[in-house]
């Protein structure tokens, strides 16, 4: 098959991957000058992007096309015709649209030394050798151009590249930093890093600001914190920019015929498939994500579009291989009580790691109590609900439950029913009938650690679902994503599976003549890789020759991996490694 | 320090009702406390944070007198200017106003001018400064005050 891939960003390339993998053409078609996209921008990724895309820019079966423009798409019997402003044209059996993300460009407040985290990045590159003069203190201002009345959803990343920054910038100087954030949406590990950088002496400050006056030697900030407004200079402000779809996808849409969501993503139609047959899509084409969702979702994109049909089928989704941790149990708690209180903070790092499952199940029942007619207080150190979660917490505010946000260093302590709150300058007390704390549900996550490594740590980036070569993780761990995640998921880690096949994958080979059919080798296949065929066999060797039906040993080639217990099983010795 | 026990929940949304808006036009204030770091009050170096009213308002707490804003706001909409949420909080401080049977500082003296001067003063100054705004180039400024007077007219959401 042809494979177009339209865009040639990490998520296109991880499409095109999986497709050069399956024994596909493949062009890629990018419209700016080399392909690389936003990771070609961030300093220290960039060379990651050139060793992943390393891997296939030789390969024959791939083009790629610079500065390509689609002017005209035309559909003749499933083949797409599509032509580029250079006259040429592109035929292709399945599109992928990974066009990805714009990044907002906060004009109105940018200055020389108000700069975005893009800029920022390029300054704190390693190619640079030396930082600017003055860099004795930085900002980190959080949620530019996400959250609002004109784009309300979360960009996700946002918070994890900040911590990045700050831990790019902490290896190179030793600056003052001060993160002014709204809530610390980090995944994982990350949370293990914001403790270590707090301990470090990174100040982080619940409150955000848009009072920035930049003169010659620097900003001034203003932010009200602990009862009072507060006036710092620092010689940087880094605005930490959302990310936003891509305006190039109104005129794909309307080139390829599919649709997009009210906020200008794809609209996913099945998971990773838009709403035109033949066309699919990943990245951040679909919402804000990170690089290794981009990953992730081209490695799946690039799945289905080598299938047919009813692609993931019930029984590849059954795969012993995808492992889902049963999600803890938390119901809404009913009871003879007016009013309800949730606690949404914890001082277990640990735990931390869990707050966007619990952000979710708090909303959840929050609004459940809500309707119900209580009055309902959630007391937040920190809510995590991001892309489009941030809609839920959106309409969360909106039917009325009341969000007190906590700042740093203030305290809730409990007595029965009433949480008190002590701040610098301000001390009240809430009641409520029935009250519900993070640390209440702490224990469920007790040595469940691992459940959120796998989305931070940075060596498994390349893989971004799996644990083990038997174990993939899907699901749970992304509440209340896990819907539209999971099959995502699953799709991705069978693009990883796919690919990890390339190095070290040599079916086993059976002999058939010999083949007594004794199903040894499909007991000891872990990957219920052998199938019994029937077939037709001459069976009798002296004596007159009778054909009969007689199972025989087949490998099936999609899900062998190549580990050879069969043959050491077989008692007449006929599975073999031929090539080895 | 402050201390909040009353409850008055009832009263604060009749509040609202009297600002012209919904409650959850106000209540989906993200906490963000943007609003406070640009608030005029606060060039004065009166400590005002104006979420602390939408949110002392949806405790059912009673906004009293001397509350700062009430006192000092100036309408100037330089906290909806830069609210993620475009939230009207000078609105909700005119209704409290009006509730609490008082007025600005600065509602007197605009008052006082258009007693003196009628509400035909404001075409009047516009047009006899016209040539001059056109002359010295002021025109570049058009589409600031534009914006600004946007903020007076119906907004439109983008929704799902
Ligand atoms: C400042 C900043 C820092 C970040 N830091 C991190 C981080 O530390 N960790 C992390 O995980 N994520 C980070 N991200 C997010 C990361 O950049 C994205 O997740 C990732 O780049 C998405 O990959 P993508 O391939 O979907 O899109 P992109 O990287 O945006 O690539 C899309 C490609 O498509 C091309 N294209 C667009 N339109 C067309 C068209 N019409 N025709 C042809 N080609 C087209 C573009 O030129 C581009 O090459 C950061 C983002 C920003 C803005
Ligand atoms: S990830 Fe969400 S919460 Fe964090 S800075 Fe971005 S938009 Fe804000
Ligand atoms: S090599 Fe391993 S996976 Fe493949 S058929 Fe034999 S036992 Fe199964
Ligand atoms: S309108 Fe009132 S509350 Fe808003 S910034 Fe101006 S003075 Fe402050
Ligand atoms: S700026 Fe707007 S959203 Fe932020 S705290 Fe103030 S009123 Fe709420």
């Amino acid at each position: 098959m042809n494979i177009l891939i339209v865009g040639g960003g990490i998520s296109g390339i991880s499409a095109a991957k999986v497709a050069l993998k399956g024994n596909h053409n493949v062009t890629i078609l990018e419209c700016a000058a080399e392909p690389g996209g936003l990771m070609e921008k961030i300093a220290n990724c960039r060379v990651g992007f050139k060793t992943f895309f390393d891997e296939i820019r030789h390969d024959p079966k791939l083009t790629v096309i610079k500065g390509g423009k689609i002017i005209g798409v035309e559909k003749r019997d499933g083949m797409f015709e599509v032509k580029l402003e250079s006259g040429n044209s592109i035929y292709a059996d399945r599109v992928i649209v990974a066009t990805g993300l714009s990044p907002f460009d906060p004009k109105e407040i940018k200055g020389k030394r108000i700069i975005t985290s893009l800029e920022y990045d390029a300054l704190i590159d390693q190619r640079n050798e030396e930082l600017p003069a003055q860099f004795g203190k930085v900002a980190f201002v959080l949620c530019i151009g996400s959250r609002s009345k004109e784009y309300p959803l979360c960009s996700s990343v946002c918070c994890s590249y900040t911590i990045r920054e700050i831990k790019w910038t902490l290896q190179r100087a030793k600056p003052e930093i001060t993160v002014f954030y709204n809530d610390l949406r980090f995944f994982g590990q990350e949370f293990y890093m914001e403790k270590a950088f707090r301990d470090a002496g990174v100040t982080f400050v619940r409150a955000n600001s848009r009072y920035f006056e930049e003169d010659e030697k620097g900003v001034s900030v203003r932010y009200f914190t602990g009862g009072e407004l507060k006036e710092e200079r620092f010689d940087y402000v880094v605005l930490s920019i959302g990310l936003r779809p891509n305006p190039q996808l109104v005129p794909l849409s309307k080139l390829f015929g599919f649709s997009l969501n009210g906020f200008g993503f794809v609209k996913e139609e099945a998971p990773l498939r838009t709403d035109v047959e033949g066309v699919y899509v990943s990245g951040g084409a679909l919402e804000p994500m990170s690089i290794k969702d981009a990953i992730l979702t081209g490695f799946g994109a690039g799945m289905i579009a080598i299938r047919n049909g009813d692609f993931p089928s019930e029984a590849i989704r059954n795969d012993e291989r995808f492992y889902r941790e049963p999600e803890p149990e938390i119901t809404t708690p009913d009871g003879n009580f007016s009013s309800c209180l949730f606690y949404l903070g914890t001082e277990d790092t640990g735990a931390r790691m869990f707050y966007e499952f619990v952000s979710a199940k708090f909303i959840a029942m929050a609004r459940d109590l809500k309707k119900a007619g209580k009055i309902v207080y959630v007391l937040t150190k920190n809510m995590v609900t991001p892309s489009y979660g941030e809609l839920v917490y959106e309409d969360a505010r909106r039917e009325g439950i009341v969000f007190i946000h906590l700042e740093e260093g203030e305290i809730v302590t409990f007595d029965g029913d009433q949480a008190r709150i002590t701040g610098l300058k301000r001390e009240f007390v809430l009641n409520a009938g029935k009250v519900i704390r993070f640390d209440d549900y702490a224990y469920l996550f007790k040595e469940k650690e691992f459940l959120s490594l796998y989305r931070s740590e940075p060596q498994l980036r390349w893989s971004p679902t799996k644990w083990g070569r038997k174990r993939y993780h899907v699901g749970f761990i992304r509440h209340p994503r896990a819907e539209r995640w999971e099959t995502r998921e699953i799709l991705g880690a069978l693009g990883e599976i796919l690919l990890d096949m390339e190095e070290e994958r040599v079916l086993p080979e059976v002999n058939e003549e010999r083949c007594s059919g004794c199903g040894s080798c499909k007991d000891a296949c872990p990957h219920d890789a052998i199938e019994m065929e029937i077939r037709e066999k001459q069976i009798a060797l002296f004596g007159p020759q009778v054909m009969s039906n007689v199972p025989i040993a087949r490998v099936k080639e999609d899900a062998c991996v190549g580990c050879g217990l069969c043959a050491s099983t077989c008692p007449s010795d006929v599975i073999h490694f031929n090539s080895v | 320090m402050q201390k909040i026990e009353k409850n008055c929940a009832l009263q604060n949304e009749k509040i609202i009702e009297l600002a012209g808006y919904k409650k959850e036009d106000f209540s989906v204030c993200l906490g963000c406390k943007i609003c406070a770091s640009v608030c005029t009050v606060n060039d004065l170096s009166i400590n005002t944070n104006p979420q602390e009213l939408l949110s002392s308002l949806f405790l059912g707490n009673t906004i009293e007198k001397d509350n700062p804003l009430v006192r000092y706001c100036t309408n100037c909409y330089r906290c909806t200017s830069a609210c993620p949420w475009k939230i009207r909080i000078p609105e909700v401080v005119r209704a409290l106003r009006e509730d609490l049977g008082i007025e600005s500082q600065f509602e007197k003296a605009f008052k006082g001018a258009i007693s003196i001067w009628g509400r035909v003063y404001e075409p009047y100054v516009f047009l006899m400064s016209a040539t001059f705004m056109l002359k010295e180039g002021y025109m570049q400024y058009m589409p600031k005050w534009l914006e600004y007077i946007s903020f007076h007219l119906p907004h439109k959401t983008k929704r799902r």
